[in-house]
């Protein structure tokens, strides 16, 4: 029987750590193979001169080694080096996201809650939110942040709004499509029962909304950061890592590899956001959603 | 029997004349609220005196509007054409790239965490690098920028459609004895169209970000984004939001053409019927 059991459990256990392995073996493979084509594409542009569509060269197209050699250079002589520059920067950044990302996530839940409850203001409100997702909604970073500024809001905070008005508005679409997507017989028992449409909503209509509001989650923490670095550039806050990519963006003739470096910890950085959410998911939310737009 | 068209034909008539008019009504609040917004604002900016470089009036705005019309839908016609190039060089390679991926499988599970996780990457930050690659006063510096946002989430989407195909389809295509090709036009394209539309709708959007944050990061005069930053810095308030009234109306205009072009082209197909039996 013990043996059974042993095999039953075992077997299953042994298959993920080897489908595990594949796919973290699968993975390196495949990071190999793109350093090659990197690689190769440079070795061949140089080699034969390749001037389209770009020009391939050092500056163009560093080495893979020389971006990540560059993270632990100190950017000038005697100074802190670059990984330790760029910590505190993505520090900074996010920062500026994570406060965004909180105020624009309470916002639009609670707009979406709000709709959820009105007919009419959803009537009123709703195709500006839905016509928000289709305009470019950062060209107003620039003006936001002067504007803040001009009313002697510190610069980072002016930063986060932007990155609140990013999370804004997927999150309160997808509140209000997920309170709505309650079962609907559910919602019958609990009119039955005569609850308060306070016990409905925390009983019933908001964790069927978790995995709607996971989703737009999910896109609201990229883009929550790249908010704050978009709004740092015309903040002129020095500290982030949109002011560390224009820096190095300045002096991308005589170091290309540092900008490539910067965009290499703010990529980490988004991921890292994403993750962190995933995760939280990962906990909260146990249903799989069916019907996901 | 013979009298159910005569019965039946009065009928969508009137049907579609009340949904008309309940569509009118359904639109009054929102119109309400805008004419409500403008309003306040407008009445606000006048009765509070607000310096005009903390937020000019709406009626402010519509002048600068109107008095450098030219020159702003010039400008956002330099921006719309890189925001339309990156998007067919985006949204092209993303479609042939998921079609390979899709008929050799392994290499999509092995692509796929690399596409989900540039999803997740602030790939506007390579902006500036586009800018030392091609010289940045070409339109080809924002259009490669914008052809990358745009290609990794058609990608993602477009694998996911093509794969997405029942099982019971796949199988009755093979009991017909049908080739790979054939399989591909009948089956995989059509279930792929919605999850492609989708990705494409939001790669417009994507495509007019792009090209105007890679103006932010330095770009041609003739271009809307270069003109939003500078107006701005400028304190040019009512020049930057009526530049910014071009972008809204440019990225909406694209979105409602990638929109129209899904219904063209899903015709044939009931709203939401491929998942539905």
């Amino acid at each position: 029987m013990s043996a059974i059991a042993i095999g039953q459990h075992g077997r299953p256990r042994v298959d993920g750590v080897t489908r595990s392995l594949e796919k973290a073996s699968l993975f390196f493979v495949v990071l190999a193979v793109l350093y090659g084509i990197w690689e190769g594409y440079r070795w061949l542009g140089i080699h034969f001169g390749w001037t389209h569509p770009f020009a391939v060269n050092d500056t163009t197209m560093p080495h893979i080694h020389d971006m990540v050699n560059a993270l632990f250079q100190p950017t000038r002589a005697g100074g802190p080096l670059l990984v330790g520059i760029l910590w505190r920067a993505s520090l900074f950044t996010a920062k500026e996201a994570a406060l965004g990302f909180a105020m624009g996530a309470v916002g639009g839940f609670a707009l979406g809650t709000l709709l959820a409850h009105s007919r009419v203001l959803q009537r009123g409100f709703l195709p500006y939110v839905v016509a928000s997702q289709t305009v470019p909604i950062l060209a107003i970073a620039p003006m936001v942040v002067v504007w803040l500024a001009s009313l002697h809001v510190t610069a980072w905070i002016s930063v986060a709004v932007i990155a609140a008005y990013l999370t804004f508005f997927p999150v309160a679409i997808n509140t209000l499509r997920g309170l709505h997507s309650a079962d609907r017989r559910a919602l019958e028992l609990m009119r039955s029962y005569a609850a308060s449409t306070w016990t409905i909503l925390w009983k019933l209509r908001f964790p069927a909304s978790l995995p709607y509001l996971f989703a737009a989650l999910k896109v609201s923490a990229t883009a929550s950061i790249v908010g704050a670095i978009v709004g740092e550039l015309p903040s002129g806050i020095a500290g982030g890592l949109g002011g560390a990519i224009l820096n190095f963006a300045q002096y991308y003739t005589f170091a290309p590899q540092n900008l490539w470096a910067t965009n290499i910890v703010a990529a980490a950085l988004g991921i890292t956001f994403f993750l962190v959410v995933l995760g939280a998911e990962r906990i909260v939310v146990r249903r799989a959603p069916e019907n996901l737009a | 029997m013979s009298s159910a068209p005569v019965a039946v034909q009065p009928l969508p008539q009137g049907g579609v004349a009340r949904m008309v008019g309940r569509r009118a009504r359904d639109w009054i609040p929102a119109i309400l609220v805008l004419v409500l917004t403008l309003g306040v604002w407008q009445g606000g900016v006048k009765a509070f005196h607000v310096k005009r470089f903390l937020l000019p009036a709406p009626s402010a705005i519509w002048t600068a509007f109107t008095n450098n019309q030219h020159a702003l839908w010039r400008e956002g016609w330099f921006t719309f054409q890189e925001a339309l190039g990156g998007f067919a060089i985006g949204c092209g390679a993303a479609v042939l790239l998921a079609m390979v991926v899709a008929r050799w499988r392994p290499l999509g599970n092995a692509l796929m965490p690399y596409a989900i996780a540039a999803n997740a990457v602030p790939i506007i930050a390579f902006a500036p690098i586009t800018n030392a690659w091609f010289n940045p006063l070409t339109k080809s510096s924002k259009m490669a920028v914008a052809a990358v946002l745009c290609f990794f989430p058609v990608f993602v989407n477009v694998v996911r459609g093509l794969t997405s195909v029942k099982p019971q389809q796949l199988e009755l295509m093979r009991s017909y004895a049908v080739g790979q090709l054939a399989v591909f036009r009948l089956v995989r394209i059509p279930t792929s169209l919605p999850f492609l539309f989708t990705s494409l709708k939001v790669a417009s959007v994507l495509a007019m970000i792009g090209a105007i944050i890679g103006e932010y990061f330095g770009g041609s005069l003739d271009s809307l984004g270069a003109n939003i930053k500078q107006d701005a810095a400028l304190f040019q308030f009512e020049k930057a939001w009526a530049e910014i009234l071009v972008a809204c109306i440019l990225g909406i205009g694209f979105y409602l053409a990638v929109a129209l072009a899904e219904r063209l082209a899903t015709r044939w197909q009931p709203p939401g019927g491929f998942q539905s039996e």
